[in-house]
């Protein structure tokens, strides 16, 4: 028949029953737009993760402490480099710096008479603080009772804003150092990429003299310091040979081998690496939690089911009426999948933006960027479609089969 | 299908129906019956009597156990779903006790709606069925519901319906049992007009006064046609 009368038709059917109509799109309309949320937000947050690693650095190596065994709930093991380590490092071939950074455990921070209960500063070497990363100042100078801060620290974490040459107080059970605040940074170099959302409040200190762990290297057996977290910076060509490399050294004769507790491998990982890997388990995360979404949208497929079975019921005797007029059965199921195939349809249409919107909404809550998932976007309003036919498809066949007699009989 | 003679439109030849209900019901006990082109014939019988089982075999909502019928020279006795639709939609027009309109569709649209399912261009529904509510005097009340038509005005929307395909034969069961007397009449002149432009007509009717339009009574009584009354001179 006519497609455009067929249109006319089963549109003045949805028209005619406004309430129930829309509430069945609404099914839909929020099945599709979960569906498009959850996979909008978790390309958003993907991309912004990943983004941020390839940011900082894709030529920086980094050194982990991995239980040996797979499977086993293994805690994130705490690998540990001596002085002796990064200075063996820093001899590879491609290795343009090595940033080992320590933690100096502090009770708080003063500035200005403003106590602030920051626990703990990072002791790293001054290579650490680049010129790209500054916004303000210098790097602190190895030996001097100097400090860098982020700008998160500088402009948060005190009443009053932190500025270069402004005195800070440390406290550290008791003892009172004073250092000089000599540059404000963006970020430092080597910084281990997964940092959640939104940067901490930071303060870099050089790790002579404030940084105090120190171990007993086997290699020269003298004491030095120790640091849990060593960052290679590899000339940019360089960077897979600089990670074999390291590796190689990590497993011969190195500190941080002889000193790693049984079960403990140290290996080399570029931001790539990580990349990836956290690419993967949001991956996961993301096709999960829109499967759960997907529910939703079967809920709707049944609710359009529903109310295309309720809807042959009461107009069986219009479906008598057009198969008196020279209706074919075929006709009347077209109508009816139509019908359905139409409130399919309007919940994917408006569920697409409403989902869009709420990504926005969330990737704005979270303070990542909106990525698009035009996929699982257009795969949403394709299975909108699908659902209304495939919802239809039963209700239609009901229809198609109505006896005319008794429908014209029917009250 | 045997040779049916160009004036004959409808042709029953020794038609059986029976139904599975409960036990078997013969509604239908060997009829056989002719309808000539042009011709006003109107059915008689008690309830039960099988006269609306014949006006469904006519019309190809339903087919015989046995015998067959003809209708615009096609046997409907093996006719498939399909072809039984095209028969509704452009040999027979029904016109029903209770109008049996579609309650969202307008009265144009109504009148329309066969020639939809007939594959007629949108254009040409909408002419064909403004020229026949004109014809039955609502040509003022084209894109009226029919909850806005008062029961004369819903019959004559019915029955412009039945017109549109330019069907063989108009078949009404009980037209008038729905509207008072007065629009009954009414209802039957239109008829009586339909006849006098050379449509064919069968009537079902329980009702002499009624079935004295026609002109000629078939008389149904348990299944078979018990006489065949001619009508004199025009309505009494």
């Amino acid at each position: 028949m006519d497609p455009r009368e067929s249109v006319t038709i089963a549109a003045r059917s949805i028209r005619s029953h406004k309430l129930r109509s829309t509430l069945t799109v609404l099914g839909v309309v929020i099945g599709i737009a979960s569906v498009v949320t959850f996979a909008t937000f978790g390309a958003s947050v993907e991309a912004e993760v990943v983004g941020s690693i390839g940011e900082s650095g894709a030529n920086n190596v980094y050194v982990l402490g991995q239980p040996s065994e797979e499977g086993g709930f293994g805690q994130a093991v705490q690998p540990v480099f001596t002085e002796y380590d990064v200075g063996e490092i820093a001899e590879l071939d491609g290795v343009e710096a090595v940033i080992p950074r320590g933690t100096v455990l502090v009770n708080s921070v003063t500035h200005r008479g403003d106590t602030v209960a920051i626990q703990q500063l990072t002791a790293t070497t001054p290579a650490a603080v680049t010129d790209e990363q500054l916004v303000e100042g210098r790097s602190f100078r190895s030996g001097a009772n100097e400090t860098v801060l982020n700008q998160v620290a500088a402009r948060t974490a005190f009443e009053e804003n932190v500025s270069v040459g402004d005195q800070i107080t440390v406290d550290r059970s008791g003892t009172a150092w004073n250092l000089t605040v000599v540059g404000i940074v963006n970020g430092t170099a080597g910084e281990l990429p997964i940092g959640g959302f939104g940067p901490q409040p930071s303060l870099y200190v050089p790790a002579d003299p404030l940084y105090d762990t120190v171990v007993e290297s086997p290699s020269i057996n003298a004491p030095q310091r120790a640091y849990p977290q060593l960052t290679v910076i590899a000339e940019p060509a360089e960077t897979l040979a600089v990670t074999d490399a390291v590796d190689a050294y990590l497993q011969s004769e190195s500190d941080a081998r002889q000193l790693a507790p049984a079960g403990v491998d140290l290996v080399a990982r570029t931001s790539g690496d990580f990349a990836e890997q956290i690419s993967d388990v949001i991956g996961q995360i993301t096709r999960f939690v829109t499967g759960i979404a997907v529910i939703a949208l079967v809920v709707g497929a049944i609710g359009i089911a529903n109310i295309m079975l309720v809807s042959v019921t009461e107009r069986t005797r219009e479906i008598g009426i057009m198969k008196a007029v020279g209706a074919r059965n075929r006709d009347v199921m077209e109508l009816f999948l139509l019908e359905a195939t139409l409130l399919g349809t309007g919940g994917a249409l408006l569920g697409l933006p409403l989902g869009l919107l709420v990504s926005l909404g969330a990737a704005e809550y979270a303070d990542v960027g909106l990525a698009l998932a035009p996929f699982w976007s257009a795969l949403a309003v394709l299975v909108g479609v699908l659902v209304g036919v495939v919802a239809g498809l039963y209700p239609a066949w009901r229809a198609a089969r109505v006896d005319p007699i008794e429908a014209l009989r029917y009250e | 299908m045997a040779q049916v003679q160009t004036d004959v439109v409808v042709d029953l030849v020794d038609v059986r129906k029976t139904y599975q209900m409960g036990g078997v019901v013969e509604a239908l006990a060997g009829v056989s019956l002719t309808l000539a082109d042009g011709s006003y014939t109107a059915v008689m019988g008690p309830s039960g009597s099988g006269k609306s089982t014949l006006l469904n075999l006519i019309g190809g909502l339903d087919t015989p156990t046995e015998g067959t019928v003809s209708v615009g020279g096609r046997d409907l006795s093996t006719a498939t779903e399909t072809e039984l639709a095209a028969v509704r939609g452009s040999e027979v027009g029904f016109v029903f006790q209770t109008f049996n309109l579609m309650p969202r569709l307008t009265a144009v649209e109504n009148v329309a709606l066969p020639l939809v399912f007939d594959g007629w261009d949108r254009a040409k529904r909408r002419e064909r069925a403004r020229d026949l509510l004109d014809d039955v005097g609502l040509g003022d009340r084209l894109d009226h519901r029919p909850t806005e038509l008062s029961g004369g005005q819903r019959q004559r929307v019915a029955i412009a319906r039945a017109l549109a395909p330019e069907p063989e034969i108009i078949l009404a069961d009980e037209p008038t049992g729905n509207v008072d007397t007065e629009t009954g009449e009414r209802i039957m002149g239109l008829l009586a007009e339909l006849h006098a432009a050379g449509n064919t007509i069968m009537l079902v009717t329980h009702e002499r006064r009624i079935a004295e339009h026609a002109d000629r009574i078939v008389h149904v009584r348990d299944g078979v046609i018990e006489r065949i009354e001619e009508v004199a001179d025009g309505p009494a």
